[in-house]
């Protein structure tokens, strides 16, 4: 939940306040889960992303005040597989890519972060935002197109 | 299969993903091979994808579990905090404790009465842990002997009971009536009748003799307080 949310809004701090509100949410409205819906992971992330809309919906006219180019923290990931070079490489392409998504639309960041960073299939996709499968590819295609493009207009070489 | 820039932007995840049907994959990379921009859109995005799964989770914070632990525990409400006391209220307002409360507090006005005369005479060395050993241990053995004289004294009663209820039980038997019917000569009949009177005076005075044991000069006590 909290690397969703963080990934959504770029901010380590709304994502701890976010992270927390979905357990309270979740706490509240547990009698509302129904198996039929589904995995309770998809209903958890069906709560978390309608959270993330309001919170996208609340602070937008925040985010129009700030500067656009405000770079986002970069949390560093601690691995003992990886050497300290490749570590190094990973935690910068983790904020390169904070960055592209970013500047996503809503709409394209959601997709492409359920699809390529929590690694949700189509079907699971479709359930938690509530549009048909076919949108969902849709989005996710626009959505990897338009981060490419923006990663290469930041002077981001792919690997 | 007419393959062209705008179908390889739209088809684009189906063939990262290996979903496209064998002659749509063969003629987007026909496509591919002949259009440097498709090419290197595809390399792009492929890549970009294989880097986007290679990412690790970030860690949460390690005060973030504790924050939401504290947060999602349920803490008293005011209106919850009244009732719990209104509950506690509920079973001391009943009739039955009120009756309970009104015969512990006139025990113990009873109680304070009885003792406020060995209370009004009592002194500091009577508090000395010594003399309350003492006056405990001579309070016990009191009791104890008061305890033994009381069944003592019931044992003679009993025993005086039973010596003098079992002649009266016996005279049916002894009268004992000839199955002829026939009444019994007049001389007879009076040396029976001054025996039973003899032995009820025998039987007196052993009573006497155990309730009252004779003194030292032989005379028992009751005689001594008669002529002093």
């Amino acid at each position: 939940m909290y690397n969703l949310c963080y990934r959504f809004t770029g901010n380590s701090a709304a994502a701890e306040d976010l992270s927390q509100e979905v357990f309270l949410r979740v706490y509240r409205t547990l009698g509302s889960y129904e198996a039929a819906y589904g995995a309770f992971a998809t209903w958890l992330t069906s709560v978390t992303r309608n959270l993330l809309v309001d919170h996208y919906r609340r602070t937008r006219r925040d985010r129009l005040t700030d500067s656009i180019d405000q770079a986002p923290q970069v949390e560093e990931t601690h691995s003992t597989e990886r050497t300290p070079h490749q570590q190094a490489e990973a935690a910068e392409l983790s904020a390169q890519v904070q960055m592209g998504l970013a500047k996503l639309s809503p709409e394209l960041r959601e997709a492409v972060i359920l699809r390529d960073l929590q690694g949700m299939e189509y079907g699971e996709i479709r359930k938690v935002l509530q549009v048909p499968e076919g949108t969902v590819k849709s989005r996710i295609n626009r959505g990897r197109l338009e981060l490419a493009r923006i990663l290469r207009e930041m002077g981001v070489r792919a690997s | 299969m007419d393959w062209n820039c705008t179908v390889t932007e739209e088809r684009l995840s189906d063939f990262l993903e290996g979903t496209l049907a064998l002659p749509e994959r063969d003629a987007c990379a026909a496509h591919a091979e002949a259009c440097a921009s498709c090419s290197e859109i595809l390399a792009r995005v492929g890549a970009l994808v294989t880097d986007m799964h290679a990412l690790e989770e970030l860690p949460e914070p390690s005060h973030l579990a504790r924050r939401i632990i504290n947060n999602t525990r349920p803490t008293p409400r005011r209106g919850q905090e009244f009732s719990s006391w209104s509950g506690w209220l509920s079973l001391i307002w009943q009739p039955r404790f009120a009756i309970g409360l009104a015969t512990v507090a006139v025990t113990a006005v009873i109680l304070a009465h009885a003792a406020r005369p060995q209370l009004s005479r009592l002194t500091p060395a009577d508090l000395n842990p010594v003399n309350l050993v003492r006056a405990g241990n001579r309070q016990a053995h009191l009791t104890y002997a008061r305890g033994e004289k009381f069944v003592n004294d019931l044992r003679v009663v009993y025993e005086i009971r039973a010596m003098l209820a079992s002649p009266t039980q016996a005279e049916p038997g002894n009268q004992g009536t000839p199955s002829s019917g026939a009444r019994p000569n007049t001389s007879e009949h009076e040396d029976e009748t001054q025996q039973r009177s003899e032995a009820r005076v025998e039987r007196g005075s052993m009573v006497w003799a155990m309730l009252f044991p004779f003194t030292d000069e032989g005379a028992p006590p009751s005689a001594n307080r008669r002529t002093p």
